[in-house]
């Protein structure tokens, strides 16, 4: 049986217009392969292109 | 495919032919990226928008630079009738890459017809509007809203389905079937839209409880029309006219009770209302005027109170005057010799007594008395030969006022008294010819008057 007052909480108001800027701005660009080109350049820095390759 | 390091053009190597640096697990990252792409362009082409933007989503967090995986989730955003969330993937697409990029067509398509992009913010904010209209409880606004949204923009999904949860709430499970199954063409898989839909299914009453329904009513026709009776309602008849007429009494009584008969009071206030305000006006008015009158009053009667003690006072002067006048005069004569005793002696009668004897000054009152006394004995004597001639005359009205002028000036002529009681007696004044009697007894005792008196006085009273 669906429980009214709880589905309602499932529905959210949409974005108009003009908040279509912050969303652009707000919203989290980060990949995965931003987390991986991070954690070579990490390793490079702790290790060094030799500590890197050896690893 | 390009190295992350160096963006040189990969090879099919695990390394970079530029720079040298290991992309085999980028390499990984970016065909998983593409596998959900490829995944979400099988969803999309059956209708699995749901599935295929969640595909879309899991390809953007593996590679957010795919300009494809964007465009397509703007354009699903775009065909489930979220606008603004379409145009933040397309304008995010242009970003990275601003040539050769089909969102740049998408995005003039809605630029270019301003009407439409106002249309589709109109919906999105009536569909906001009716979603706060829900969480105050207003169901009814919130459905008349929703359903202008759907008229408007009938692929937004997410109102479609509020609008079905809202016809569930109100077991309209019709309508709320017709809702999800619109919202089903658009997203064919929709988890949300499937449940309702199940649950509105469970809801419907099945073919078996329609039929034993339909079997307890009678079905005819009516010209064109069909008309069901519900079967047993005909023994009821009688029974339902008159319940139906109790109730329509009962209803007449109430529109009487709360619609006709409140405005009649207020009509009713509204007239005594202002008819009050009249008479407090009217009152106010003549409150106003009597305090006018009153104030009149009190003027009139300081200016008569004024007036009084003007004319008082006048009249006090007017007195003094007189005594005076009357008093020189009567000295002049005696002087001049111009007049007698009994002339003078009249002058000096004419002086107002009350003021001789209240307000007369002492030089008034002595010279007055040094006057009277040098003139008595003739007064006296001329007045008691009057007056008791008089008598004999049987005139008492002169007799009486001589001998009371004799009895003034000499007090020892106890004969000028004792006629002067005579005079009243024989004038028929016994009350007062008593009065005179007494005195003489009273002031000459032992004489033949005083007995004569007393006589008259036992006459008098009858004894």
């Amino acid at each position: 049986m669906i429980d009214f007052e709880e589905e309602l909480k499932k529905f959210h108001p949409s974005l108009e217009v003009e908040d279509v800027e912050d969303a652009i701005y707000n919203q989290d660009v980060t990949d995965l392969a931003d987390v991986l080109v991070k954690l070579v350049k990490e390793a490079k820095e702790e290790y060094g292109d030799d500590g890197l390759a050896e690893g | 495919m390009f190295c992350f390091n160096c963006g040189c053009r990969l090879s099919e190597k695990n390394f970079c032919t530029g720079c040298g640096a290991d992309v085999g697990l980028y390499k990984k990252i970016m065909y998983t990226a593409n596998r959900f792409y490829n995944e979400a362009l099988d969803k999309a082409k059956v209708r699995d928008l749901s599935g295929a933007v969640v595909s879309l989503r899991q390809c953007i967090k593996l590679d957010k630079n795919h300009i494809d995986a964007r465009n397509l989730l703007g354009l699903i955003y775009f065909e489930r009738g979220e606008v603004v969330a379409a145009l933040s993937e397309w304008v995010m697409s242009k970003n990275i890459r601003s040539e050769k990029n089909i969102a740049d067509d998408y995005i003039d398509a809605i630029q270019n017809n301003p009407g439409r992009l106002e249309a589709y913010n109109q919906t999105i904010k009536k569909y906001n509007m009716a979603l706060t209209y829900c969480q105050q409880d207003s169901l009814d606004l919130a459905v008349i809203q929703l359903k202008k949204v759907v008229s408007m923009n009938s692929r937004f999904v997410q109102a479609r389905q509020l609008l079905a949860l809202l016809y569930i709430n109100s077991q309209d499970l019709e309508r709320a079937k017709k809702e999800l199954d619109r919202a089903l063409s658009i997203d064919a898989n929709n988890t949300m839209t499937l449940r309702y839909l199940k649950e509105v299914e469970e809801m419907t009453p099945t073919d078996e409880e329609r039929i034993r329904k339909k079997k307890e009513a009678i079905v005819y026709r009516s010209g064109n029309d069909t008309v069901i009776q519900p079967v047993g309602k005909k023994e009821m008849v009688g029974l339902q006219t008159l319940i139906n007429i109790i109730i329509g009494v009962a209803i007449g009584v109430g529109i009487a009770w709360f619609l006709v008969l409140p405005s009649k009071i207020q009509q009713a206030q509204t007239e005594v209302n202002e008819k009050y305000k009249e008479v407090s006006e009217q009152l106010d008015a003549k409150t106003l005027e009597t305090e006018e009158l009153t104030t009149q009053i009190n003027e009139l009667i300081q200016e008569k109170d004024s007036l009084s003690s003007s004319l008082s006072e006048a009249q006090g002067n007017k007195v003094l005057l007189q005594a005076y006048t009357d008093l020189i005069e009567a000295v002049l004569m005696r002087m001049n010799k111009t007049g007698d005793e009994m002339q003078i002696a009249d002058m000096l009668e004419q002086i107002d007594k009350k003021y001789l004897q209240d307000e007369a000054t002492d030089s008034f009152k002595n010279l007055y008395q040094a006057l009277r006394d040098d003139i008595s004995k003739v007064v006296a004597k001329n007045s008691y030969n009057t007056g008791y001639a008089a008598f004999r005359a049987e005139d008492y009205d002169t007799a009486i006022k001589n001998l009371e002028r004799a009895y003034q000036y000499d007090p020892s002529n106890g004969e000028a008294l004792y006629n002067l009681g005579n005079s009243y007696n024989k004038k028929g004044d016994t009350s007062k010819a008593a009065e005179i009697y007494e005195q003489v007894v009273a002031l000459f005792p032992n004489t033949e008057k005083a007995r004569k008196s007393q006589n008259y006085i036992r006459q008098i009273k009858g004894e």
